[in-house]
């Protein structure tokens, strides 16, 4: 098969980022290609770059085998190259054909030609299967249907190759079901599939080539055909421990959070938490493992008071016979008020404002409370103190206590946000991805520091997508599955393999069986 | 303090830039720019009364403007102030001209009512924000309509005074604010703006609850995950907003018109959101902003006497620099991504 798309030694850095870090990458033609890898390992960059929309710093492109140079999108799209983004680019309020030739109308005598628009763009959406009426108004349809007038429009374009940059993250399972149906009739007609994704599941169905990203880095491609779910989970995650496991006493203390039987829905209305049971006691740190988008983000949500609970119980700081409280329903203000501390998981749009001052940071949460605030009125002098003792104690490195938080590195910011929950006196620590797009050292350091929380006799539920991460912190490891866990492992001694197999979504027993194997 | 520097300079050369096209619009019209510009000048400056004349134009904006800066600030808008101020006005006017009661304290209970009508006038609007996550922007514009045809209908339908204008019957002298020189209406309703103007900054920089309200129009996630309610404190902070509104209204009745009229403010709670933009919705600022537009509404009633240009050039010339200025602001912001946010604390 000849190369519909081949990308050669592709660097892009961002400041001191490397986002994408000599990537190379072949795309047959004819073929449906799926590029998976979590969350920031630079599937959408890569993309970007194909599409003209960034610039490589080095690396060559070419197409139909001739190396191009893609300024903009617009050489791209002549090229043949068509991509689908994640957010819809449509104009609610005109019609489908119309958005579709939005940009290109068919012009007669000076006036659109709403009936040939109409008529062409019935034509492919039949070609294609891509079934739409196209004089309906946008604004009154589906999500599903708006992603098929995103591709109807890059169609119109001329588009051979088309990307797809996560398509599936809004639909249904049945439209996603849909969707698929789409790309393998693209196929058969001799069109190209660039589909990203960190959805298992979706690749295997869907593709005939994987390639697989981590952190930047090309790790490996491979026909989907004879490929296993667990070796895929395994290069998504890498498999080499960077870090040692940390030595600890054993403790036994108190249950500090129990959860039972708990339900919830994500954004989409689609159960994401599907009766989750797991008690956290002091003096333990309880990871979470899962492949991203596993229900780990809805279960964090829920138990901060961000997201509603659909069923089930919470309560924390002890059964309620021991004078725990029942947390389900009460707002954000409440739990923290009960022993809630919350580091989230996506820091700069929920940890920080990242325009205010480190003071400022500090401040959220506790501004209503004695010494932070007297009458009303807040203390500067005390803020100013405490700041200045959380900077030197997190190590955070700034100019001081006033320097805006949108000046600082990745793992600086995450700093604050610990320096801020970590110094209330909550018996209870939500940590959600604690290290993600932070470096090496400032990683070393949030590790002891939640070990040392840890020692101090808090409870933790640490949520991480880094398996080298858990396996180095946490006393048991819970593995989430499509919004089960499939397993309570304890931390020591757990194998990488065991946890591959179970994120993929094997029982423990079939893990068990398939990692001996392996 | 090197961004603000450059924010503000920025902002100096945006309106230098509308004043030089102003200049263009007034060429086309036969006029010596110049001579437009001393005139106006001379008009909101030129002498003591001037001088008054501008700071009582201005003290309506700026009371406007700093209700337009609180809702800002809890990362709302609330475009409704020129109805809170109509209900605010009409209602110090029932109380001044209805009720006798001992001077001061007849004042105090009517600019209560002003702000309580202001408040209530956006109560509506504020619940839908709350329950119904209704555009508050939306609803307020709307709610301005239905305030001017109701204290128009009030006015001439109900408490109309005998004789031919469309008026109420004038306040009691016991309810008025007391004026500052005989030849000029400035009166005490400035120095209400003024140090409210301050009170409203302390209260962003220094109070918890300022701060609730800062974060949440800087990052309402941030401020929701740490437990702040948003909606209700969305609620209270358009509350608030309204009532400085009405406030505004019962300050212009108070201390200005004496009485309640049809056309009772000509566009006051409009240029207060104007002006609480301009100074990127700090109380402080909108002093400036505030004094600014009083200048060039008091100088361009001179221009209409002295000049054949008409009051309406000066509208324009406003617009020019509303627009310059707003244009420099969106260019900076999508710069640098900031929003309305600044560096609180600076130790």
């Amino acid at each position: 098969m000849p190369l519909a798309i081949e990308l050669k030694s592709i660097t892009k850095r961002f400041g001191t980022f490397v986002a994408n870090d000599n990537v190379n990458l072949a795309v047959e033609r004819g073929r449906i290609h799926a590029i998976i890898g979590e969350n920031g390992a630079g599937k959408t960059t890569l993309m970007n770059i194909l599409f003209g929309l960034l610039q490589p710093d080095e690396g060559e492109i070419f197409i139909d085998g001739k190396p191009m140079a893609l300024p903009d999108p617009s050489v791209a799209i002549a090229a043949g190259i068509g991509m689908v983004h994640q957010h819809f680019k449509l104009v609610p309020s005109l019609t489908v054909a119309e958005n579709v030739f939005l940009g290109m109308e068919i012009v007669r005598n000076g006036l659109i030609d709403h009936a040939a628009q109409n008529e062409k763009t019935a034509a492919l959406s039949k070609q294609f299967g891509l079934s739409v009426d196209p004089t309906e108004r946008v604004g009154l349809l589906s999500v599903g249907i708006e992603q098929r007038i995103e591709i109807l429009k890059v169609l119109v374009r001329g588009a051979r190759t088309i990307i797809l940059d996560e398509p599936t993250a809004v639909l249904t399972p049945q439209e996603s079901r849909e969707l698929f149906q789409t790309l393998r009739g693209f196929v058969v007609q001799g069109m190209t599939v660039i589909f990203i994704s960190h959805h298992l599941e979706e690749v295997m169905e869907v593709s005939d080539t994987v390639t697989v990203l981590r952190l930047g880095k090309e790790v490996a491609t491979r026909p989907t055909k004879g490929l296993k779910k667990s070796e895929l989970v395994q290069m998504m995650v890498g498999r080499s421990v960077s870090f040692d496991r940390r030595p600890r006493q054993p403790t036994t203390g108190w249950p500090v959070l129990e959860v039972r039987d708990l339900w919830a829905r994500d954004d989409r209305r689609l159960p994401a938490v599907a009766g989750v049971s797991f008690d956290v006691h002091a003096g333990e740190i309880v990871g979470i493992a899962g492949v991203a988008g596993n229900g780990q983000t809805e279960l964090a949500e829920v138990i901060a008071g961000l997201r509603p609970a659909s069923h089930g119980s919470i309560t924390l700081g002890g059964s309620t016979t021991l004078g725990g409280k029942s947390i389900v329903g009460l707002s954000a203000r409440d739990i923290r008020a009960a022993g809630l501390a919350h580091v989230p998981g996506d820091r700069m749009a929920r940890g920080v404002d990242r325009h205010a001052a480190i003071a400022s940071n500090i401040l959220m949460g506790r501004q209503d409370q004695a010494p932070w605030s007297r009458r009303g009125i807040i203390s500067l002098t005390y803020l100013r103190q405490q700041t200045e003792a959380l900077i030197k104690r997190f190590d955070i490195r700034a100019q001081g206590p006033d320097a805006p938080v949108k000046s600082l590195s990745g793992g600086n910011i995450q700093k604050v946000v610990l320096a801020r929950e970590f110094s209330t006196d909550a018996r209870f620590l939500l940590i959600d991805q604690p290290t993600r797009g932070v470096d090496i050292g400032a990683t070393e350091a949030i590790h002891t520091e939640i070990m040392r929380q840890r020692a101090e006799g808090r409870a933790i539920l640490l949520i991480s997508v880094q398996l080298d991460e858990l396996i180095a912190l946490a006393d048991r490891i819970l593995v989430m599955f499509a919004g089960r866990i499939m397993g309570d492992l304890a931390g020591e001694g757990v194998s990488e393999e065991e946890l591959g197999f179970m994120m993929a979504g094997a029982s423990r027993d079939e893990a068990a069986a398939l990692a001996e194997v392996a | 303090m090197t961004d603000r520097l450059a924010a503000l300079s920025g902002q100096a050369l945006a309106i230098l830039l509308a004043l030089a096209l102003g200049a263009v619009v007034i060429l086309t019209v036969d006029e010596n720019p110049l001579t437009v510009l001393t005139t106006l000048l001379r008009g909101a400056f030129g002498s003591p009364d001037r001088i008054a004349g501008t700071l009582l134009q201005a003290t309506p904006i700026l009371v406007c403007g700093i209700a337009a800066c609180i809702s800002l600030r809890g990362g709302l808008f609330n475009i409704g102030i020129e109805g809170q101020l109509f209900m605010g006005g009409f209602a110090a006017a029932w109380v001044g001209f209805s009720f006798a009661l001992p001077p001061f304290i007849h004042l105090a209970v009517a600019i209560v009512f002003a702000a309580f009508a202001g408040l209530l006038w956006i109560a509506i609007p504020a619940w839908f924000r709350a329950r119904y996550n209704a555009n508050e922007v939306v609803s307020t514009i709307l709610a301005n309509y239905v305030a001017i045809l109701i204290t128009s209908y009030l006015t001439i339908n109900i408490f109309k005074a005998p004789g031919g204008l469309s008026e109420t019957p004038p306040i009691l002298p016991s309810a008025w604010l007391p004026e500052f020189f005989s030849f000029s209406r400035l009166n005490w309703g400035l120095v209400i703006g003024l140090v409210l103007a301050v009170a409203t900054h302390f209260f962003f920089l220094r109070t918890a609850s300022g701060y609730a309200i800062s974060e949440m129009g800087a990052n309402p996630k941030f401020a929701e995950y740490g437990g702040i309610d948003i909606k209700r404190q969305g609620f209270f902070v358009l509350l608030a907003s309204g009532a400085v509104g009405g406030l505004a209204g019962g300050i212009e009745a108070l201390g200005v018109h004496h009485r309640f009229m049809e056309g009772f403010a000509p566009g006051f709670g409009f240029d207060g959101v104007i002006a609480a933009l301009l100074a990127n919705g700090s109380p402080l600022g909108t002093i400036v902003t505030a004094l600014f537009f009083g200048a060039l509404r008091n100088g361009s009633l001179l221009l209409e006497v002295d000049t054949t240009a008409s009051r309406e050039i000066i509208t324009v010339v406003q617009a020019l620099i509303i627009l310059a200025v707003s244009a420099q602001i969106t260019i900076r912001r999508k710069a640098s991504d900031s929003t309305a946010g600044e560096r609180r604390w600076k130790f």
